[in-house]
């Protein structure tokens, strides 16, 4: 996620690395692989490569594939975690403010500054922060919303949702190669590869 | 039970007979250490259940079945926790628990001694007419508007019958879920889970209702104005979030002495994790609910309770349970990592088992502390006294202070200690999981992936 994912007319894009022969900057490469097994162990070995921008596609939850990826765990409970602080500090001081400080006002003999009605605005508050902080901070952290992907635009990736499993190797991954990414995909057991451009 | 068929299921069981996981020294604990903590605990129990008789005599016998009340309220709640936990892993139909399971079902079947540490208080209680109960008092009650109203629920006829009914209840589901997991142990019989699912179909709302309503007879009723519709929920969350502390603890104290290894690993830590850190959660939400509605409609009858713990020093003991029970519990169980991690899950689960103590202190003490009959406070009040002179008027009356703390410390201590050491000798007498649990396989394997 980066700030010219949303605002891209503030950035210029660097050079591609690689190009295809029509001059098109070159996305990834694409592999085919038909069984669970294969492209687990195929994660698995690419994540011993040191391979960091890259992802694997299956039509369903594949257990222990982040293991397999060396995935490491979301940041996004840091995000909830401040937005639900911002919203409880948030609402109790908007609270001290109003009745406790600038419109003392007393309701049933009970003290102008009493944390105890002001805890059910506080916890609404800290969950609504902390929801919408989970939603779009899930959103920001995968790049979402976006109008199309390049992966798209290849007819065979679309049995990714079907009975195909793939992996796809970006061309920003440092580690990335045209041709030694490609032989090393082949030998770790992918039925096709192909080349992706950007869109 | 499973779609195998009898031969398939046969298979099945001698796999996991089989299985290098399965073999005893995995599986049983070695009698020795378990009976040598056991013999010690049970010797803290009986010196600090005899300090307790000593102390009734020295400071009077309101005083220490108040604090062995304390500790008897204590040890029931997680047994209670234990029934209801493992009827709803049967409901549920559970298994990636089956290998914890056996360690909530040894404490359920401790309810009967957890019960039957009650009994002293109930019969002392009759035989005296109200030492804590006030409402039993034919002096109180033959001046009580209140009482007189409340009298066909609060009259010690019913009130035995219902203690009897509770004691029966929770004695026969205890005998009847434990019988069906080590029978199934014996026979292989896979129908028995079945048979165990529909005890506990019924079972859940009895259980839920006596519970509710001992709540209500044993520990509410101290103060006879007092009402919350919300008690028995508050004695609940406790009692399932102690019952959650002691399986942690048990689970740590069996991998720490090298039993259960890749039986119960740290996935299974994680889950049993979540729900302590559940119910700690769910123990403040329900504890500030009953609070703030008492607060806010400020009726006299209901707002004294209160009052009572947020003056005397025991707003002190308010503050350590809001502090400790849910906000530092809160944020140290939040992190995946130590749920994960068995040591600190246990250092968490000792810490809220201390909390879950301290909470019935909370409960019990203030109360008896103050006594509604001829309340000092009350009659300060009504003699146009104002609040902090009415305090010290209760105060002066209040009875022993503080030098009566060790008597507090010897009846908890020894009611929790005796438990403790019944407790350890139980987990040590048999195997330390289900042995033919149609789902075993699923908890050997189980992973989670969150």
């Amino acid at each position: 996620m980066a700030i010219s994912d949303y605002l891209p007319f503030l950035f210029r894009p660097p050079a591609p690395r690689f190009v295809t022969e029509a001059g098109k900057p070159v996305h990834g490469v694409l592999a085919q692989f038909d069984d669970v097994a294969k492209v687990y162990h195929a994660a698995e070995k690419m994540r011993d490569e040191g391979f960091t921008n890259w992802d694997v596609h299956s039509p369903f939850p594949i257990h222990g594939i982040e293991e397999a990826m060396g995935q490491q765990r979301t940041k996004l409970p840091f995000i909830v975690g401040g937005a639900a602080f911002t919203g409880v500090s948030g609402a109790m001081l908007m609270q001290w403010f109003m009745n406790g400080f600038d419109f003392r006002f007393v309701v049933q003999g009970k003290p102008d500054f009493a944390w105890e009605p002001f805890l059910m605005v506080t916890f609404e508050l800290g969950v609504l922060f902390s929801a919408f902080a989970a939603l779009f901070g899930m959103l920001a952290l995968n790049g979402l919303p976006r109008w199309n992907h390049p992966l798209l635009a290849s007819e065979r990736f679309l049995a990714s949702s079907d009975d195909t499993f793939f992996i796809v190797v970006e061309a920003t991954d440092p580690k990335f190669d045209p041709l030694a990414t490609r032989r090393l995909l082949e030998s770790l057991g992918a039925s096709a590869i192909e080349l992706v451009e950007e869109a | 039970m499973t779609t195998l068929n009898a031969d398939a299921y046969q298979r099945q069981l001698d796999a996991i007979a089989a299985e290098p996981r399965m073999r005893d020294d995995n599986i049983r604990l070695a009698g020795a250490g378990a009976a040598a903590i056991s013999r010690s605990l049970l010797f803290v129990g009986a010196a600090g259940l005899a300090l307790t008789v000593i102390g009734a005599f020295v400071y009077g016998l309101r005083h220490a079945l108040a604090s062995y009340l304390v500790g008897a309220a204590a040890v029931l709640a997680p047994c209670l926790g234990a029934l209801l936990f493992t009827m709803v892993l049967h409901l549920v139909n559970a298994g990636w628990a089956v290998s914890v399971r056996r360690q909530v079902e040894n404490l359920m079947s401790m309810l009967p001694l957890a019960v039957g540490l009650m009994i002293p208080v109930l019969l002392i209680e009759t035989v005296t007419s109200g030492t804590l109960y006030a409402w039993m008092d034919p002096e109180v009650r033959a001046h009580s508007y209140l009482i007189e109203k409340k009298a066909p629920f609060l009259n010690i006829t019913f009130f035995l019958i219902r203690a009897l009914l509770y004691i029966f209840v929770w004695t026969y589901l205890a005998r009847r879920l434990w019988w069906y997991s080590t029978e199934q142990d014996r026979t292989g019989d896979r129908w028995l889970t079945a048979r165990a699912r529909w005890t506990s179909a019924w079972g859940i709302p009895v259980t839920a209702l006596t519970l509710a309503f001992a709540a209500f007879d044993w520990l509410m009723s101290l103060d006879y104005e007092f009402f919350s519709t919300m008690w028995g929920v508050y004695y609940f969350a406790g009692a399932f979030m102690s019952c959650f502390a002691i399986v942690v603890l048990t689970l740590f104290a069996v991998r720490f002495v090298g039993r259960l290894n890749g039986l119960v690993t740290e996935d299974h830590f994680h889950d049993v994790g979540k729900l302590l850190f559940g119910f700690t959660v769910f123990w403040a939400y329900i504890a500030f609910s009953q609070y703030f509605l008492i607060w806010y409609s400020n009726i006299p009858g209901e707002t004294r309770f209160f009052l009572d713990r947020k003056t005397g020093g025991w707003e002190n003991l308010s503050f350590i349970l809001a502090a400790g029970h849910f906000i530092v519990p809160f944020i140290f169980l939040m992190a995946r990592r130590i749920k994960r991690t068995p040591v600190l899950l246990a250092l968490g689960a000792c810490w809220l088992l201390l909390m879950h103590v301290l909470d019935m202190v909370w409960v019990v003490r203030p109360t008896v502390y103050v006594h509604p009959m001829n309340d000092a406070w009350l009659e300060a009040i009504n003699a146009g006294a104002g609040v902090e002179a009415a305090q010290a008027a209760r105060d002066a009356q209040a009875g022993p202070g503080p030098s009566a703390w060790w008597l507090d410390v010897a009846a908890i201590v020894g009611v929790i200690a005796l438990f403790a050491g019944f407790y350890i000798r139980k987990v040590a007498s048999g195997p330390l999981l289900p042995l033919k649990d149609p789902r075993l396989p699923e908890a050997m394997e189980h992973k989670n992936y969150v």
